[in-house]
């Protein structure tokens, strides 16, 4: 696959580290050229490659606008798989991806312990997952942001079981992400209730972090033994579906397949399961809720995801759904593909990049007039919500599900 | 690299924007083509004054540099010279002005060309050059390059569109050369650093051309059995005096690809096709596109189709784009090979290739810009695989042998890199490059930019400047019948160290800052036959002798024309070589262009006697420097010209003039209205409405005026636009008079317009559009002229004056300083120029001019005197 790429440059106009850092290195003709040059024995491994390579915020927008699809995202995690062993890791991630992430409860802790100042000791450990992002990015640096952070966790209010639905027969396994249980329950709360008009059933699973932050670190291994985790709970019970109202998860949980060798038993299962898994937005239009009569008259636009625009090819369903909503005007984001920076633990190790990207975004943003900017992954709006926090805008920043929930008419 | 260079190169950009790790000189090793090689350091400048400092920092540590935008050229143009200094522009990139009212926008050369037309858009307005990468290359790459696109077979290619720009030279002083005025004075110095590859100087902002959007556009797809039918169709279509704004072509394997990777409705049992596209004024565009339907029939076209809306036309378009891209996926690597043919020759061309690619059993596939027959064969190979590399080299060097035989050139828009270096001994002797090699020396002296690109070797010798020259004694005059005899006289000058004055119909001969003393004179007039006439190709070859009279006479037949008219200002015959020689032409050059933009190759004899080539006679060429560009308007101080391949046009079937008169202002507003609207004028001129007869005798009532505005093409559309036309000037509160038909060689300027030449003093001033009117009041109404006329659409206003005092002219000079013009007496008194020089005063990029004269003309034979700063 590198030697696909045949220079000729067009990733630049969509590689958003390069449009912030104007560097060769920053774009993926640049990258995969390192890649190349290694292969090649022109350069030698070494920490001068970790800026390149965990610089990309994988989000795969280069890949769309190269002739030969060049899948640079992929070849830089296997790239960063071999740098840990070749170069080393750092111990922090270790703790992280392996005595964290695969327990929802401690995770749930930590999150508490952050949210309510009381232990510093763990924004450490909190920064090195990239899940910083998750606690209000940042940490040291804003203290406001940890304020507003929620002081209880989706889980914590309706624990893992099963909630009574008013639809008929659907039986619906609800993955709560990281991101949500911690820093958006309030949104997960609006997805349950559009999820309990549709389902009989709706279970509220007791599943850990998908994997996608220790995947997207070269950490593949982690995001293995996570993924087999979350595969017996997934396969245990027979749903029709499974949802998730972030993006990130339902484009990881799809891809859980590739994690496993064709040989491995846990491949014929991840495929199981992924083919039920749905992205709220899938969920949502397929059984869109009713309408609620009364509604006042807002601007909305949107921003896409990586994850769901070119992770799940979701770029038509989420348009639908807000233009169809009561009261809405919608109004298309200029760039509205382009990563907003937030990816994985990008924003706090290139915090520099990262707010050049989102400078970018935001400005976008402000030209629309919007007054609401919905998207679909936790990640991307603890990020937008930041980038308005800046600018002191008058715009709310929500996840889809909040909008739906508030203009339609609950039947129960 | 030195580590006291990297922290003087730190000191000017500031820490952060140097790289010299060992990922960083990996990623700056390649760029699209498939050369490499390794740089020392690289350096993000912030402006042109920094750009400025590294290239001096560089020049005092005998550093090479190259300047590079997002390094995407196919020839490897932008590959670092090994240890040099990658000068990398990408942080200039703001828009500096959009000026609708002048067509012109100023620009840092970072940004990228989709970035300009994306602001341009929504002012209605383009920017013509659209190379298909258009959004990943910068204007400084398409600069470096002299870029094109499909748009390019109406509009023309890069070199057509700038006007002006920054530009920091090798020994680290930034000048500024041109400006939104047209024609500045000396020779075109924009003209020859487009296309020179980063090897002259280093650009840091442009001024560009910027044109209003078409009214109306249609888009045909003609569909072949046979890709000998097709390619016969784009000599058809051209040959019936229609300019498409696009023809390009595509072969069974490339539309086979574009179909697996997205389907854009290409239909996939053809052999070829054509996508055609005519824009323009609605009225008359569908009758167009039928034409086209009828000679693509006659040529046995099985079907054309016409997209049925935007959205369909986008299809086609993406397909055709995403071309190059669809092939990639076929194989992991593929060479684009990037000759011009005559248009007449594209079908054995074709042919040529198919053999040449079976013959080293290489896959390969045909998408191109037909209407200017500059072809991309597509070859595919693996990279990995050194002997497929190796065949597919060979096959590429075997393809440009046969373009070259052919009558076409190496590189139609790619540019000559490192990757077509040695292919430029196919198409020019030593003698040419050494003509070459001369620019190169006149800007980089020491060979530091971007050395080993563009032109290969180095001079040869380096003949020892010596100045002045002697004047002989007596007034000979020579008028060689041959070519041979015309080297004879100037190398005998040569060795003599004598002077000679070049001229054509005589009428010029104190042209510039010469005066009246009995130079001997080299008259171009035994040198007058049409060497060649392709009438489907529409050029033609002719001694520099003969007079336009003849050259149209000659035309005629075939419906065809040189574009351009007897100026205002010109008298007597005028032989074709003294007015490319001169730059001149009239107002008609707002669609059709300068005598330099119709130029495709030359032929002239050198300051050292040696018969010199350039060019040929293909539409797009950037081989190699064009020296074309320079000796056009060098008014014989570079060489004496010898031969000319020019490109022709069909002849206009209707050209009708809509007049009205007013005040100046309501007629400067019309003409403003006219530029920014899309009815496509030749020409917006004006003149006073009461030549010379006001009451008081000789002189001119400046507040009456009367425009005049020329459309010319097919019947229906030109009907159509003198309507619109006559409208607006009626809406701009002009009164209306008749409207009129005049012959197309001739025009329809008035004896009076083109007698000015009789007063002692002969003005020109060349200003930004919008600064026409301005001028002709603040200026021109205090020196009192005799004759004025003023050229709307060209920013030009001409004036004979009676009398013009030295302080009237310091004040002239002054006036149009602020205007951001500059001005020439293209006639004066010698008394006058004893005094003053006629292109006013001292610029700093005068200074390369006349390095460049000392550089072609090392003894200052021909014309001593005649530049500015009287060089
Ligand atoms: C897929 C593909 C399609 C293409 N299609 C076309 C096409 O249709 N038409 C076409 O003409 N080209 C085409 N190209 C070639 C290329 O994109 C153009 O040559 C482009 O203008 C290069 O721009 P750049 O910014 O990448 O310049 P670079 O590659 O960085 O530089 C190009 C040259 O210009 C010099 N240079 C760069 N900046 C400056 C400056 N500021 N001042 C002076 N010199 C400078 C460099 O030294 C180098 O010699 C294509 C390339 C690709 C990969
Ligand atoms: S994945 Fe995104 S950040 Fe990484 S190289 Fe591609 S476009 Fe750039
Ligand atoms: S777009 Fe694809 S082929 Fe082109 S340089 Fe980028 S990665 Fe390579």
């Amino acid at each position: 696959m590198i030697a696909m790429c045949n220079r000729c440059g067009f990733c630049q106009v969509a590689c958003p580290t390069f449009r912030a850092t104007g560097h060769e290195a920053g774009v993926a003709r640049g990258r995969v050229a390192l890649l190349r040059a290694l292969r090649e024995g022109r350069l030698a491994w070494s920490t001068d490659l970790e800026e390149p390579l965990f610089a990309c915020l994988l989000c795969g927008a280069c890949t769309t606008n190269c002739f030969p699809a060049v899948p640079t995202a992929d070849l830089i995690v296997e790239a960063r798989e071999e740098y840990l062993e070749k170069v080393g890791r750092k111990r922090i991630h270790g703790l992280l991806f392996e005595h964290l992430l695969p327990y929802p409860e401690r995770l749930r802790r930590v999150a508490r312990a952050v949210a309510f100042g009381k232990n510093s000791g763990l924004s450490g450990v909190a920064r090195a997952l990239g899940l910083l992002r998750i606690f209000g990015r940042d940490f040291p640096r804003s203290e406001k942001i940890v304020g507003r952070m929620p002081g209880y966790a989706l889980r914590e209010r309706f624990p893992p079981g099963v909630l009574e639905g008013g639809g008929e027969r659907l039986r619906i396994g609800y993955f709560v992400g990281c991101g949500m249980e911690i820093m958006n329950p309030v949104a997960a709360e609006a997805s349950l209730g559009i999820l309990r008009e549709a389902a009989m059933e709706v279970h509220i699973l007791e599943n850990a972090c998908c994997g996608l932050p220790a995947w997207s670190y070269g950490d593949r291994e982690a995001a293995r033994k996570l993924a087999a985790g979350n595969i017996e709970i997934l396969s245990a019970l027979p749903f029709d579906r499974i949802v998730t109202d972030c993006s990130s998860c339902a484009a990881f949980l799809k891809k859980y397949p590739d994690l496993f060798e064709p040989a491995d038993p846990l491949r014929e299962k991840a495929n199981e399961v992924a083919a039920r898994v749905r992205d709220m937005v899938e969920q949502v239009v397929s059984a869109p809720p009713p309408r609620s009569k009364e509604a006042g008259r807002i601007i909305v636009t949107y921003h896409d995801p990586c994850h769901a625009s070119r992770g799940q090819d979701l770029v038509a369903e989420p348009r639908k759904i807000l233009a169809a909503l009561p009261g809405v005007e919608y109004r298309e984001l200029p760039e509205a593909d382009w990563c907003c920076g937030g990816a994985g633990s990008y924003a706090l190790s290139h915090f520099d990049t990262a707010m050049k990207i989102l400078e970018r975004k935001i400005d976008n943003v402000e030209k629309t007039g919007a007054g609401v900017l919905a998207t679909s992954c936790p990640a991307c709006i603890v990020q937008l919500a930041y980038g308005v926090r800046r600018r002191n805008l008058p715009i709310r920043v929500c996840h889809l599900s909040e909008l739906i929930r508030e203009r339609s008419a609950p039947t129960g | 690299m030195d580590p006291r260079f990297i922290r003087r190169v730190r000191k000017i950009v500031g820490k952060e924007h140097v790289r010299c790790g060992p990922t960083d000189l990996e990623v700056y090793s390649y760029d699209g083509s498939l050369a490499r090689g390794r740089p020392g350091a690289v350096a993000f400048p912030a402006d042109t004054q920094e750009t400025a400092a590294l290239v001096r920092a560089a020049s005092e540590a005998g550093v090479a540099c190259v300047p590079r935008g997002f390094g995407t050229n196919l020839s490897g143009g932008s590959i670092p010279p090994d240890d040099g200094l990658v000068i990398c522009l990408t942080r200039l990139n703001r828009i500096l002005s959009i000026r609708p009212d002048r067509r012109c926008a100023r620009v840092q050369t970072g940004v990228t060309n989709l970035e300009l037309q994306n602001a341009l858009a929504p002012l209605g307005f383009f920017y013509a050059p659209d190379p298909a990468s258009q959004k990943v290359a910068t204007l400084g790459g398409n600069v470096g390059e002299n870029s094109g696109g499909p748009r390019c077979v109406k509009h023309g290619v890069t070199k057509n569109h700038v006007l002006g720009m920054e530009v920091v030279l090798p020994d680290g002083e930034a000048v500024r050369v041109g400006g939104e005025a047209l024609d500045p004075p000396g020779y075109d110095l924009c003209g020859i650093l487009v296309g020179s590859e980063g090897t002259l100087g280093i650009v840091t902002e442009v001024t560009v051309r910027i044109l209003p959007l078409a009214e109306s556009v249609v888009t045909l797809l003609a569909v072949y059995d046979r890709v000998a039918d097709a390619a016969r169709s784009v000599s058809g279509i051209i040959a019936e005096g229609i300019v498409p704004a696009s023809l390009e072509m595509m072969d069974a394997p490339v539309m086979r690809a574009v179909e697996e990777s997205c389907p854009c409705g290409y239909p996939l049992d053809a052999a070829a096709v054509l996508i055609i596209e005519v824009d323009g004024p609605a009225v008359g565009l569908k009758e167009q596109a039928e034409r086209i339907r009828r000679i693509c029939a006659s040529e046995g076209c099985r079907q054309v189709r016409e997209a049925g809306d935007t959205e369909e036309r986008d299809r086609l378009w993406a397909g055709r784009r995403g071309a190059f891209g669809a092939i990639a996926r076929l194989a992991p690597g593929y060479l684009v090979a990037d000759c011009t043919v005559p248009r007449t020759k594209l079908p054995e061309a074709l042919e040529r290739v198919r053999l040449i690619a079976q013959g080293h059993q290489l896959a390969h596939g045909n998408v191109f810009h037909a209407g200017d027959g500059n072809l991309h064969p597509l070859l595919f190979f693996d990279s990995r695989d050194p002997d497929q590399l190796d065949r597919v080299r060979r096959a590429g060097r075997e393809i440009m042998k046969e373009c070259v035989e052919l009558g076409g050139t190496i590189t139609g828009e790619h540019g000559v890199g490192i990757e077509k270096l040695e292919a430029m001994r196919l198409i020019f002797s030593e003698e040419d490059l050494d003509a070459q090699r001369a620019v190169r020396q006149a800007f980089d002296p020491e060979g530091r930019f971007n050395p080993g690109k563009a032109v290969p070797g180095v001079a040869r010798e380096r003949p020892v400047v010596t100045s002045p020259p002697r004047a002989s004694a007596d007034d000979t005059a020579w008028m060689p019948e041959t070519v041979e005899e015309a080297c004879a006289i100037v190398t005998r000058a040569f060795r003599d160290g004598t002077a000679l004055l070049p001229e054509g119909g005589g009428h010029w001969r104190t042209f510039g800052n010469i005066m009246e003393r009995g130079l001997p004179i080299l008259r171009s007039a035994g040198l007058a036959s049409i060497v060649e006439y392709d009438p489907p190709n529409q050029t033609i070859r002719v001694q520099a002798g003969i007079p336009l009279a003849d050259l149209q006479e000659a035309l005629r037949p075939n419906r065809q024309w040189l574009p351009i008219r007897p100026f205002p200002g010109a008298r007597g015959a005028i032989l074709v070589g003294s007015m490319v020689a001169l730059g001149a032409c009239g107002p008609e050059r707002m669609r059709y262009g300068a005598p330099r933009d119709l130029l495709l190759g030359l032929r002239f004899v050198s300051g050292t006697g040696r018969l010199v080539s350039t060019g040929g006679k293909v539409v797009k060429n950037v081989a190699g420097y064009d020296l074309g560009r320079l000796l056009a308007g060098s008014a014989g101080t570079l060489g004496f010209l010898t031969e000319l391949t020019l490109r022709l046009s069909s002849l206009p079937e209707c050209c009708r003039a809509v007049r009205g008169w007013g005040l100046l202002a309501e007629v400067a507003s019309a003409a403003a209205e006219l530029l920014r609207s899309n009815i496509e004028p030749t020409f917006v001129t004006a003149s006073p409405l009461n030549g010379t007869t006001s009451g008081k005798g000789k002189q001119t009532d400046l507040e009456h005026w009367r425009i005049l505005v020329g459309l010319e093409g097919f019947g229906e559309t030109v009907e159509a636009q003198a309507e619109r036309c006559a409208g607006l000037l009626a809406d701009k509160g002009l009164e209306a008079e008749a409207t009129e038909d005049y012959p197309v060689l001739d025009g329809p300027f008035s004896d009076h317009d083109r007698s000015m030449d009789r007063s002692p003093f002969l003005l020109r001033a060349d200003l930004p559009l919008d600064k026409v009117a301005c001028f002709v009041e603040e200026a021109a109404s205090a020196i009192h002229p005799e004759h004025i006329f003023a050229d709307f659409g060209c920013g030009r206003v001409r004036g004979g004056l009676t009398r013009l005092t030295e302080d009237a002219w310091d004040g002239l000079c002054g006036c149009i300083g602020r205007l951001d013009g500059h001005l020439l007496l293209e006639k004066a008194p010698d008394a006058f120029k004893k005094r003053r020089d006629v292109y006013g005063p001292f610029q700093p990029a005068w200074k390369v001019i006349h390095r460049i004269k000392d550089a072609m003309d090392p003894k200052g034979i021909f014309s001593p005197g005649r530049l500015p700063g009287r060089k």
